[in-house]
Formats: structure tokens, sequence, C-alpha cells
């Protein structure tokens, strides 16, 4: 199931299977000494919190987090959670932020990626500004478009009233119906080019060969993408459609800077939600009951993640 | 003869149109894409050297008649008290980046080689856990971390930065590593056992020379990632000498929010280093990024 490098194989198979785990772990102990310290890390920075998140959860704190004074309450912050109606409209909001900017990234960043892959003037620098808003600071993202956004003075809107297409300067992001379009707009700006990315190393493996033969046999260049490239390409599109649903689902700056949430929760995705629990209303307990959802519903993700990642080592693996 | 030659030529000619039609639309396509990406950042260059009044007027500018570079003069100025802070927030950003960075490094090195090459019992467990903190969004650990950071005493302090963007450094850094390593050839090492290196020797001088590249590009993206983290630093320091840009530049002009030229010169300032960095490295950074994801 895993890869075996030559030699840890050839030790493995000497290994007779009767030797008790402990025996095992005692003599691999020096291999131990290798992930120690990124173990130790984990363990206190990772697992610790995960820990005390589950406990948390089934707690009444005060404000002001006097955890001395805490008290037991069971399942009450989840039964608060799933009664509330502003869990369904955030609940909402997150899946059409996540799928919306998921699939849009995708597909733009594929379509670049398709784009450049044949060589022509000018490919390399053209390639690299489309990656640069992939690497700026995501709160320098929200302010460049929280100020083109702008109702008074945004060029978006000039634009618009410009071209006589409005008579004032839309509320982008002040607007209930507008607020959660605009984000995303603003979050695909800076995601496609990870997907972009993503897809041009994968073309890069797309054998010639195949795509030759199929010109030979006729088939045209929708043929060939869709019978030949997208076909070899559906491992790397597995992880990058999976990372970046990751990455959305969790995402905080953009909507947390651009607009905390607002208007009237119009753009409150889980995340920002549960950050305005625990740290606004210093609702600890609710907002680690929200965490231990969250997840939960990850912890499922990964597992198909964790499976992407690792299902082209099993390939080449020793079965 | 002729009949034929002409279906065949006027096939041909169908076909070099349809091909012409798909490369003009990805063309027309990337020119779209152009537009999308580069027009906010020119629109954030040319706000920044805009004169408050300039950004102020109706309709905007594209490029301002008179160009200045007030607001940089202002965020670099030692003397007066916001070029002061922008500076104090710089350098901040980068002793916690650069500290986070190294560390990450020296961390992950042995263990993702591990994971590469060893076969100890509960690896696959260890590995599994370390790819699922990939997924885990900084919220979740925040409210624990803060608790944990307040009774150790590091609240308010950069060393509970650097201690928490491990938490996203180094599983990342562990990932990108190993890939790198499962593609260098195990038998450099069992050539340089034969010769009589320790297997910790074969490691040091043999693999870790050869996995430079990905070293550099793991070093950087700990440093892009530690560089534009935001919400550990919004919560875990409050006094203004020790934020961080991302948090800096939001609490500078929360109280003027209509300084867009100075806003938007902080932004590009704080972006320029990362951007630099990206750019010149690409090569690597890319590399490692795609290289586990793509390989089969």
């Amino acid at each position: 199931m895993t890869i075996l490098t030559g030699k840890a194989e050839a030790r493995r198979r000497l290994q007779p299977d009767r030797s008790g785990v402990l025996r095992k772990i005692w003599e691999h102990r020096s291999d131990y000494a290798y992930v120690l310290p990124a173990i130790a890390v984990m363990l206190i920075v990772i697992a610790y919190p995960i820990y005390y998140t589950i406990e948390l959860s089934f707690f009444n704190t005060p404000p002001g987090l006097q955890l001395r004074d805490k008290i037991f309450v069971g399942f009450d912050n989840y039964v608060a959670i799933l009664t509330s109606p502003v869990f369904w409209r955030v609940t909402s909001n997150t899946l059409i932020w996540t799928i919306g900017s998921t699939f849009i990234s995708f597909v733009l960043g594929f379509a670049c990626a398709l784009a450049l892959h044949r060589d022509f003037l000018g490919r390399g620098i053209l390639r690299a500004i489309l990656i640069i808003p992939w690497v700026i600071s995501a709160v320098a993202a929200s302010y460049i478009w929280k100020w083109i956004y702008h109702s008074d003075f945004g060029i978006i809107g000039a634009v618009l009233v410009g071209l006589g297409w409005a008579d004032r300067p839309p509320n982008f992001i002040d607007s209930v119906s507008t607020v959660l379009p605009s984000l995303i707009v603003v979050n695909i700006w800076r995601e496609f080019p990870f997907a972009m990315i993503m897809m041009m190393a994968g073309l890069q493996t797309v054998p010639d060969q195949l795509l030759r033969a199929a010109k030979v046999d006729g088939a045209n260049a929708w043929q060939r993408f869709w019978h030949v490239t997208f076909p070899h390409l559906r491992n790397v599109s597995t992880v990058t459609i999976l990372l970046l649903a990751v990455a959305n689902f969790n995402s905080f700056i953009i909507p947390w800077i651009m607009t905390g949430g607002g208007p009237s929760n119009a753009s409150h995705i889980w995340i920002t939600h549960i950050y305005e629990l625990a740290f606004g209303r210093q609702r600890w307990g609710v907002a680690s009951a929200y965490s231990v959802l969250l997840f939960l519903i990850l912890m499922s993700l990964g597992y198909f993640y964790v499976r992407a990642l690792t299902g082209n080592e099993r390939k080449d693996g020793s079965e | 003869m002729s009949a034929i030659a002409e279906t065949a030529h006027r096939g041909q000619a169908r076909r070099s149109m349809r091909i012409d039609g798909w490369r003009w639309g990805g063309r027309i396509f990337l020119v779209f894409m152009l537009l999308y990406t580069a027009l906010p950042m020119v629109w954030m260059l040319s706000t920044s050297i805009k004169s408050g009044f300039a950004a102020m007027q109706f309709p905007p500018q594209l490029w301002p008649d008179q160009p200045t570079l007030a607001s940089y003069q202002k965020l670099l100025d030692p003397q007066n008290s916001v070029g002061q802070d922008f500076l104090r927030f710089f350098w901040n950003s980068l002793f916690v980046s650069t500290t986070t960075t190294i560390l990450s490094v020296i961390v992950a090195v042995p263990a993702a080689y591990a994971f590469s090459r060893f076969t100890f019992p509960g690896r696959n467990f260890l590995f599994f856990a370390v790819l699922l903190r990939n997924m885990f969004p900084a919220v979740i650990f925040l409210v624990p971390l803060f608790i944990l950071m307040r009774a150790i005493g590091l609240v308010n302090t950069h060393g509970s930065l650097v201690l928490t963007y491990l938490t996203f450094g180094l599983p990342l850094a562990i990932w990108l590593l190993k890939g790198f390593y499962d593609n260098i050839p195990v038998q450099l090492e069992q050539a340089a056992r034969i010769d009589g290196a320790t297997r910790f020797q074969a490691f040091v001088l043999i693999v870790m020379p050869l996995s430079a590249p990905g070293i550099i590009a793991t070093a950087i993206y700990s440093f892009i990632g530690a560089w534009n983290e935001y919400i550990y630093a919004y919560t875990f320091l409050s006094k203004n000498e020790q934020l961080t840009l991302p948090v800096g530049i939001q609490r500078f002009f929360s109280e003027n929010t209509t300084d867009f030229p100075g806003l938007m010169a902080a932004s590009f300032m704080m972006s320029v280093p990362v951007v630099v960095l990206f750019l010149v490295l690409q090569r690597y950074f890319v590399r490692a990024l795609t290289e586990g994801a793509v390989k089969h």
C-alpha cells in the first residue's frame, strides 16, 4: 500500500511476521529520531488544541475566558447551533461561496493552462502576471478590491455610470443581494492562478505521441482534449479541486476584511461566523461546538483528500 | 483527380479554420484574464501615486495627471509617526517570517526524509495526520492556542506567532519535501553506504545537497505563508509596536479610511517582497508545489 524503497522493502522481507509491535518499534528507534521534532511540535500545537476544542464545546464559559467558571452543559451548544436561523443562512452562504469559487477558479485556471500550453512570444511574462494575485497577501487584495468596489469612488461603478448602464455607482458590497457574488469575484481573482499552475504541470505529463496519434486518426481539437488530455489529467484535477475546495471552505481574510460578514450576515461564512462568536461575542462554548462540527466535515473531506494525494503512490507501489 | 484533391483541400482548409478558431478563442480568453488579473493591480499602483484629492475625483482617472510619490515618502520616512509604524511592522513581518522559515526547514527536512525512506510502525498514520493538518483552518485552533499562549506567557510576543505558524508551515514543508526525496534515487545513498558512510552521513552529504532546490522552494513557501498570515497575528498581538504588516496596515487605516493612496501604497509595499521572491525563484517553487500531485 505504500511506497517501499528498495532497501526498506528488503528489510521488511527479512523480518519475520511474528515479531511484536513493540519489537518492531524498537528496531526502528533510530527512524523516529528524524520525525520526533516534527511530531513534538504537532502534538503541542495541533493535537492539544483539537482535544481542548472538543472539551470546551460541552461547556458554557463566561466572557473573558474565565475558564475556572465554566459550566458543563452537555450538548446544549450543539442544539443551539442547529436550531438557530443564522446557522442555515451561514451554511448556505458557505456552500455558495465554496462551490462557486472552486468551480469557477478551476475552470478559469484550467482554461489558462490550456491557452498557455503552446509556446508563443511573451508566454513567460504573461504567465508570471497571471500568477501574481495568488502570491500577494489576501489582506492587500481585500483592500484593493474594496477600493475598486467603493460606492462613491470605485472604478467599476464609475465605468458603469460612464457607459450609461447605471444612474449611480452600485453598492456592490453594501447590498445583501450583491455582496456574496462580489466577494467570490475577489476570491477567484486570488485562486485561479493556483489551478493554473497545477494544471500546467499536469499538461506537461500528457504524452505527445498520444495526441499525435489521435490527430492522425482524425480527432479534432475538442475530441483530442476530451478523449486524451482530460482523462489523463483526472488525478491532478481531483487534487486541485479538493485543495481549492478546502481552501475556500476555510477562507477568512477576504470576507472578514471586506465586509466583516455583513450586511446582515449576507457574507458570513462558517469560518468568519465562528471567529465572531468566539472573539467578538465571547461565546467560546458555541464557537468550539461549531469548530467540532467543522472538524467532522473536514475529516470526511480529508478522507478523499488523502486518498487522492496518496492514490498515485499506490499505483507504483509494491503491488 | 482534381475533384478528390479539391475535397481534400477544402477539408484541410476547414480543419485549419477550426484550429484557428480555437487559437483565437484562446487568445481572446487570455486577454480577458490578463485584464481581470492586471487591472486591479494597475488600479492599486495608480491610486498609490495620486494625491488624496485626486483619488476622490469623479470620474476617476485611470492614470493621474500629476503623479506623486508622497504616500511612499510618508510610509518610508522614519521621522514621522506613520513611517515609524510602517517600518516597524515591516521589520516585525520580516523577523517573524524568517524565523518561522528557518525553524520549519530544520524540523521538516529530517521528517520528510524519514517519511520518504523509512517504513517504521505508525508511518502511514503519522503522514496521514500531517496531510490532514493542511485542511484545518486557523480558526479551529485559535481559541485553544490563545489559551495555551496565555498560559505559557507568549501572548503579545512574536514567539506565539512563530510557534503557531509552524502549525501550517510544517505539514506543508513535510509534504513538499517528501515529494522531492521520493524523486531522488535511493541507489545514490546505497552507493555511499557501500563506501562506508552511515545512514545519517548519506542523508546529510548526498541527499541534502541534491534536494537543495526543494529546500529553497519549501523555504519560500513558508516565508510567503508567514508573511501573509493574518488571523493569528490579529488575535495574538495587541500592542502597536509588535504588529506584523497585514494587521498593522489594517490598524493604521481603520482610523483614517479616506487615505486610499496611503492604503494602496502600503498594500503595494507589502506585496513587493513576496512577489519579487516568488518571481525570481518560481521555477523551484512551481516544481515543488506540483511534484506530488502530477507524478504517476
